[in-house]
């Protein structure tokens, strides 16, 4: 392979610089030539995502109360600490793990896109359900914020959600929220701040229950991928979906476009500017 | 491993023989260790109420709208209601508008390009025309949309509306469609375009080409005019004084039923012969009742659904008035386009028991089923040569009153044939040019786009003909 | 007036209907004229399965045997292989058939082609069980070797067909047959059911109305000259040993336990189980979603509410109310 040195993490260099792929983002539709930081919202269905992202952008965009309103992918932009965000609302997905548009659209963004934070939007009085969807995103990314939303519908239910110990347990922060009334977005939007400007570090939760088999097959395929992709922050993932024939992954690592984001994450902040076309 | 390193190629390889020797499905075991995980980590942070709650909200409404002795009562008395509030409501609104755009800014347009000495045609083709037939669509089509999409979506944001596809899903099964085509029904009896787009709900391929295509058969807020006046004119009259009004009433909802019944044939035999072995699933979830926030509710459904659909329609209003406006003013010959036409389309239109007038009128008002009635009356006056009625050739108008109607239909040579078959005709015809266009934004197929324009096309010839061959035989007998 | 619109309106009727039979590539005319040419190569392409399959059945095939798969008198088969030697895609020795590498090249396409659609069919379509092996047999001819890497690329690259057999790699190898025939293992020990022989057709019609389908788990409870007995799926299923012959089966690690099982179909509302399995034959995007929703074995499923007209039911999994309907209930299996 190339002889690219592998320098120790980038944060440590410049922890205010932004994470996302710009080059990859444009390929996405996605111009961040107007932003400091690229936000991606992830979520279930019918979990007030859209809510959170019109609290955010002060956007209208009609929400029912229906199990996947968001068909197409919306985008917007707010400022928060002198710094400009751009956030795009995924589709809503249940998992990303099938092969429906809807998954795709969203994991594509989230793995080729490399967003500077993923806000994964919850239903707290469904967290079962919506950690599923959680856990994937966090092996695909490391730079994740849960916006524990529907929390006054929690209360109502007599539910009472340990919101730090779930944040223990995620590695990730977590913000109470009911975006309906508007609670909570102010945290959000600093929590989502010190995340995109590695005040923050995430140390998120890595899958621990798959049988003997599964664990001996990813473990083998990881030592392999870290060995020709040094520094890909997702290599169990990566393997994962190798093990499911996953053709959007075969094809991505053919053309080389895996190579390019373990190559990203090994490269000084300066370096990695001028690969970006301006 | 050895020092050689590895390629991407030799991880695809090895992934490969895993995958082969682990013989076992990697992918229902990690959707399975996932679950696992975050079945875990909830227990660890939700704490649930010791005993369950006295008084559970959500199950006790779930008890009683989807019970097995009121759950279709309140259905209908729910979709009954919103008819009521639309049709009822909108009147005023829908007079405040036409009496402004129609009876007032027109004239004072035409006032205004006669002291401007604008020439005849441009003054034509643009006032009489174009304005005139964009005007007709918002003062028909806007206020029961700005009443009847609100009203339906503050039923969605309770959450009422997965319960009422839970409630009638076996009887779309039955038909080889998706509970959830009762609420794009629904919706398509405000607009077809809105129908349409509401078809995304549905997440099973085979069932949401069946939503989209027969959406078409539910009558749509642009022809619900159409169906009232000729019932009024033709069907009321029929019946014992005092009973007209009535009478026609169950004609109108008879044509509505009618619709219902052929969607739900419709969707029987696309299930079963062109969409058969499509790719089909269900899947339904009813999500807890929230409480509807009513401004942005009615805020953001009449900005989503009412602004778009509204300025698709006049987008397309306006060419089609001015292509009305030319056939009625273009002389060839000694007469108009648009009498030529109708004399071409005469013998046709009397095999299918209507005439010429109405062909032609449906064929000019693709863009919008708003502007059919005017259309017909402008032609009829303009065929039949009657003076002093309407505003000039190629100029849409509508009717002083039903005596002033039913003399220009009778100059016109209708007859109740004609009447019902008309009725039965704006049913089933190709859907308006906004409808076709969305559903080719929605499908991405211009295959489908294609069956779902002609099918009720042909279906509405056929009904007509042998309608008209039928009344014509016992008429004779 | 009016008769002159009738046959002008029949005129142009008549017009397109023969510009319709007509266009090119797909008309009723082409179609028909490619139809002769087609059989010709559908003829030598079968050919090459035939050999090729019996091959790995550990058989030589034969000029007889060739006229049997095919179909076709003696002559007949001696001229197809005649031109299947022309090609150079397989000689005549002995009176046996014997595949050249062109040849096995050209096999492994037309068998991957073959089990491709039929994964496509059972996973993509709801086209049923008895139609894919006929539906197939036509495709296997039409696809190329870009369309069919395609296809697997949709499906996520299947190793194996449903029934279980092994799908030829882009590569063009064909990975063996593996696992050990039913009749041949331990009494007392699980096994997970990696193929079922779908040849002679009467064998595994018999064994598919058992309700034995792949990837299936079973526990084996007797296993004797007279009969196999094996616990699969929630009850017990009794199989000649004839028909054990013909499935093929590898240990599994975890031991399948024998427990009662019942649709969740049949819970009544206000009742609750656990989810024991979703039965394999349920496939493709409908098999997909149920997991998604998080019918996984051992969840927890409360029927909460039956629809006024009788189905869907409204089950609470995972504190989420989900309507399922009759027909997707029978296939998760509970307590």
């Amino acid at each position: 392979m190339n002889s690219v040195p592998v320098i120790q993490p980038a944060a440590a260099a410049c922890e205010a610089c932004p994470a996302h792929n710009a080059a990859n983002l444009l390929r996405l539709g996605v111009n961040v030539n107007d932003c400091d930081y690229v936000v991606a919202l992830a979520g279930n269905p019918n979990t007030g995502k859209s809510t959170v992202f019109n609290a955010l952008t002060g956007l209208r965009q009609h929400t029912g109360n229906w199990p996947g309103k968001t068909v197409t992918r919306a985008e917007g932009a707010y400022s928060y600490g002198q710094k400009r965000y751009k956030i795009v609302d995924l589709p809503g997905t249940y998992s990303l793990l099938s092969t429906t548009l809807d998954e795709e659209v969203a994991r594509d963004f989230i793995l080729f896109g490399q967003p500077d934070v993923t806000v994964v939007v919850v239903d707290a009085t469904r967290l079962e359900r919506n950690l599923n969807l959680v856990l994937q995103v966090l092996e695909i990314t490391d730079r994740a914020v849960l916006g524990l939303n529907l929390m006054d519908e929690a209360r109502r239910h007599k539910l009472q959600v340990d919101d730090r110990r779930l944040a223990r347990d995620l590695g990730i922060p977590v913000v109470p929220m009911s975006a309906r009334r508007g609670e909570g977005i102010p945290d959000l939007l600093r929590t989502v701040h010190e995340v995109a400007t590695g005040a923050t570090v995430c140390n998120p939760h890595r899958l621990q229950s798959e049988p003997a088999g599964l664990k001996r097959a990813v473990a083998q395929l990881v030592a392999q991928i870290n060995a020709v992709y040094p520094g890909l922050p997702n290599a169990r993932w990566v393997a994962m979906r190798l093990l499911d024939g996953d053709q959007r992954i075969i094809d991505a690592m053919q053309r080389g476009e895996l190579g390019d984001l373990a190559l990203r994450q090994n490269l000084e902040p300066a370096a990695q500017a001028a690969l970006e076309p301006a | 491993m050895s020092t050689v390193m590895p390629t991407a190629e030799d991880i695809l390889a090895g992934a490969e023989t895993l995958r082969w020797s682990a013989g076992v499905n990697f992918h229902e075991q990690l959707v399975e260790a996932i679950y696992t995980d975050a079945a875990r980590l909830t227990d660890r942070a939700v704490t649930r109420p010791d005993s369950p709650l006295r008084f559970d909200f959500d199950r006790t409404v779930d008890k009683l709208v989807t019970s097995r002795w009121f759950g279709f009562p309140l259905m209908l008395l729910m979709l009954a209601t919103v008819f009521y509030i639309t049709i009822v409501g909108a009147n005023v609104p829908s007079a405040l508008i036409s009496d402004l755009l129609i009876g007032i800014i027109h004239p004072l347009l035409k006032q205004g390009s006669a002291a401007l000495g604008v020439p005849f045609f441009i003054d034509g083709l643009l006032i009489d025309g174009m304005y005139l037939g964009s005007a007709w669509v918002v003062a028909v089509m806007l206020p029961p949309m700005m009443i009847f999409f609100p009203l339906f979506t503050l039923l969605e944001d309770f959450g009422y509306l997965p319960r009422v596809a839970f409630n009638l899903d076996a009887i779309f099964r039955k038909s080889g469609a998706h509970g959830k085509q009762a609420l794009t029904m629904a919706m398509g009896w405000g607009c077809n375009a809105a129908g349409v787009v509401a078809t995304r709900i549905i997440d099973s391929p085979r069932e949401r080409l069946i939503a989209i295509i027969t959406n078409n058969f539910a009558l749509c807020n642009g022809r619900w005019p159409t169906q009232i006046m000729i019932a009024t004119v033709f069907i009321g009259v029929l019946a014992p004084p005092g009973w007209g009004g009535l009478v026609s009433a169950l004609a109108v909802v008879g044509v509505a039923v009618l619709g219902i019944l052929i969607t739900f044939a419709s969707s029987f035999l696309l299930s079963r012969t062109v969409l058969k072995g499509e790719v089909s699933t269900f899947s339904l979830e009813l999500p807890p009742y929230r409480p509807p926030r009513i401004w942005q509710t009615i805020y953001t459904s009449i900005i989503d659904r009412t602004i778009i659909v509204l300025w698709r329609a006049v987008m397309w209003a306006l060419p089609a008035g001015a292509l009305i406006w030319l056939a009625g003013n273009v002389n060839v010959s000694g007469l108009s386009i648009a009498e030529h036409l109708i004399q071409f389309l005469n013998p046709a239109g009397l095999v299918l028991g209507l005439n010429g007038v109405i062909l032609l009128a449906y064929i000019l008002a693709i863009p919008a089923n708003e502007i059919v009635i005017p259309t017909v009356l402008m032609l009829t006056a303009l065929s039949a040569k009657m003076a002093g009625v309407g505003a000039g050739a190629g100029v849409m108008f509508d009717a002083e009153s039903d005596a002033q109607l039913a003399q220009l239909f009778a100059a016109g040579g209708w007859t109740l044939l004609t009447a019902v078959n008309l009725m039965l005709f704006s049913l089933l015809h190709n859907p308006c040019s906004t409808t076709i266009h969305t559903i080719y934004k929605e499908t991405r197929s211009a295959k489908w786009t294609t069956v779902a324009a002609l099918m009720p096309l042909l279906l509405g010839f056929v009904v007509t003909f042998v309608v008209a061959q039928l009344w014509r035989l016992v008429a004779a007998g | 007036m009016a008769q002159a619109l009738l046959f002008i309106l029949i005129g142009a009727g008549l017009l397109i209907g023969v510009l319709w039979a007509f266009r090119p590539g797909s008309g009723w005319y082409w179609r028909g004229k490619t139809q002769v040419e087609m059989t010709d190569r559908v003829r030598t392409e079968d050919a090459v399965k035939h050999v090729h399959l019996s091959n790995l059945r550990g058989l030589q095939p034969t000029l007889e045997s060739l006229a049997g798969a095919l179909q076709v008198t003696g002559n007949e088969a001696a001229a197809v292989a005649q031109s299947l030697t022309q090609f150079g895609l397989a000689e005549l020795r002995d009176g046996q058939l014997h595949l050249q590498p062109r040849g096995v090249e050209a096999a492994l396409h037309i068998i991957r082609v073959h089990r491709l659609w039929e994964q496509h069919l059972a996973e993509g379509t709801s086209v049923s069980d008895g139609e894919w092996h006929a539906q197939a047999d036509r495709i296997e001819h039409q696809l190329s070797a870009q369309e069919a890497d395609k296809l697997a690329a949709q499906m996520g690259n299947p190793l194996r067909d449903p029934h279980g057999d092994p799908i030829p790699s882009h590569a063009g190898s064909l990975r063996p047959q593996d696992g050990l025939p039913l009749s041949s293992v331990a009494v007392n020990q699980s096994y997970r059911i990696v193929h079922i022989e779908d040849e002679p057709v009467a064998i595994f019609s018999q064994i598919v109305a058992s309700g034995l389908q792949p990837e299936m788990e079973l526990r084996v409870l007797e296993n004797s000259a007279r009969r196999v007995r094996v616990w699969a799926d929630g009850c017990e299923h009794v199989l000649a040993p004839l028909l054990a012959a013909s499935v093929a089966v590898r240990p599994v690690e975890v031991q399948a336990q024998e427990v009662a099982q019942r649709p969740l179909s049949d819970l009544e509302p206000g009742q609750a189980s656990r989810v024991v399995s979703i039965s394999h034959a349920c496939r493709g995007l409908e098999r997909r979603r149920l997991l998604d929703l998080g019918l996984l074995p051992g969840t927890m499923v409360y029927a909460e509410l039956r629809s006024p007209s009788g189905d869907p039911t409204a089950y609470r999994i995972r504190d989420t109310l989900i309507a399922l309907r009759r027909t997707q209930a029978q296939w998760v299996r509970v307590e």
